[in-house]
């Protein structure tokens, strides 16, 4: 007998054999950086979901500089992303990178970016030229490994990422003008407080 | 000379205020999120782009922004009958918005010429709006294009709707002549044209179909506030606030 919840009804029949397990019906992510001013890093913000690169170049635009100025984005898939051991308190992620022989081959350039505060986001420190992230890594250490702690290290392959041209970094001409985007400009407090003095 | 260039400007203020309401009727609703809130920056974007236009009006003698923008009933409207049309699905506003926005950002472009310093500096300082504003369209065209059989289905059923009112946008003004002799703008044919070639650019890397230009039918009207029956009770509803009280603010 079927059921008198409709949403009983609408679950899937029980399966008669072995099947493959069903992809989820659901985009991928990308990665987000911005760079919020010349001559500042780019920083990590976020994701998007999307069907390819293209697509969450697009959709990363407004979803993560409509508000705040701002002098370009790129964006990459997440699966590009290499991260090294996550660490905290003391401990440096570098530290839990194994030195490896260096590799033969074609080196490609490979950007570096580091976690150096919980909570907040990963900044691009740089790039080297490596065989592998494995190897990215490795060179990162020499490179960019200070006396301060890095919790986490990410190396993504330059060549994966879409980054914006010179033409296209007129797409954030006009967002200085839109102030208004940001809610502190509504001036909540102040139009409440206008409203409530009317009504004495 | 001054009669010409505000009819100008009113089509092309009136034209981006309806579609930026329109467009804005999709916030909240958008397929995805990220896309929902690009669609409602283009439309928010849209409606600065027609207070920008206004504001020109209001500088040779027209009346300020809102109440032009708010007191004037359908058959004073100028703007293009396509932009006025409901959203129906997301495929319709996803061709409309690549059909329109392809022919605004070129009419801006060409507008960075104009004779008139005041209309080509705001042409030159949005250029970076209508870039996103194409780079959106021509993205999702493509992808959406040649993606699944229904996905095609659905925007070459919308394509095939639109492009009458598409060709409505270039509905010639009595005052062609004028503008093109001062410099002021070099014309809709002009426009038409290259509209013709960027949109079969972009279509031609889909699975998509463009109709033959030479059997496509205008849909004229629009410019001389002859519109369909839907550009009324859009103005009711977006005039709803400011007849209630002029100098709300929110």
């Amino acid at each position: 007998m079927a059921s008198l919840d409709p949403r009983v009804n609408r679950l899937p029949a029980i399966a008669e054999s072995v099947s493959p397990k069903a992809p989820l019906d659901q985009f991928g992510t990308f990665e987000v950086f911005v760079q919020p001013k010349e001559g500042k890093p780019f920083q990590h913000e976020g994701i998007v979901h999307a069907p390819n690169l293209e697509m969450a170049y697009v959709l990363a635009k407004e979803a993560f500089t409509r508000r705040f100025t701002c002098t370009t984005l790129y964006v990459v898939d997440t699966r590009e992303v290499f991260a090294s051991p996550m660490t905290e308190g003391e401990k440096n992620s570098y530290d839990f990178i194994e030195d490896v022989p260096a590799e033969g081959g074609a080196k490609v350039s490979f950007e570096i970016y580091h976690l150096t505060k919980r909570g907040k986001q990963h900044m691009h420190v740089g790039s080297v030229k490596a065989g592998s992230p494995r190897e990215a890594m490795v060179l990162a250490k020499v490179k960019f490994n200070t006396s301060k702690v890095v919790y986490n290290v990410w190396a993504i392959e330059s060549d994966k990422i879409r980054f914006t041209s010179e033409e296209e970094k007129e797409l954030w001409l006009t967002l200085p003008e839109k102030k208004f985007r940001d809610a502190s400009d509504y001036k909540g407090g102040d139009k409440l407080k206008d409203f409530l003095e009317r009504q004495n | 000379m001054s009669i010409a260039l505000k009819e100008l400007l009113y089509k092309m203020a009136d034209d981006q205020l309806i579609l930026g309401h329109r467009n804005s009727e999709w916030t909240g609703m958008g397929p995805l999120l990220e896309e929902d809130i690009a669609f409602s920056s283009m439309a928010q974007d849209k409606v600065g782009q027609s207070l920008a236009l206004y504001t020109l009006l209001n500088q040779l003698g027209e009346s300020d922004p809102d109440t032009i923008a708010f007191t004037r009933n359908a058959n004073q409207f100028h703007n293009c009958v396509l932009v006025e049309l409901p959203n129906q699905e997301y495929d319709f506003s996803l061709i409309r918005h690549f059909l329109f926005d392809t022919a605004e950002a070129l009419r801006f472009e060409m507008l960075t010429r104009s004779s008139y310093e005041p209309l080509a500096q705001l042409a030159t300082k949005i250029r970076g709006e209508l870039r996103y504003h194409t780079l959106h369209a021509n993205t999702w065209i493509k992808q959406l294009g040649s993606a699944t059989p229904e996905s095609i289905g659905r925007l070459q059923k919308s394509l095939d709707y639109a492009i009458p009112y598409a060709l409505g946008i270039f509905e010639a003004s009595p005052h062609e002549d004028d503008l093109i002799k001062s410099g002021v703008f070099e014309g809709e044919q002009k426009l038409k044209e290259k509209w013709m070639a960027k949109v079969e650019s972009i279509i031609t890397q889909t699975s998509l179909h463009l109709p033959d230009w030479n059997l496509a039918q205008p849909l004229f009207g629009g410019r001389q506030g002859k519109h369909s029956e839907h550009l009324q009770p859009l103005l009711d509803e977006m005039s709803e606030v400011f007849k209630i009280d002029p100098t709300a603010e929110w």
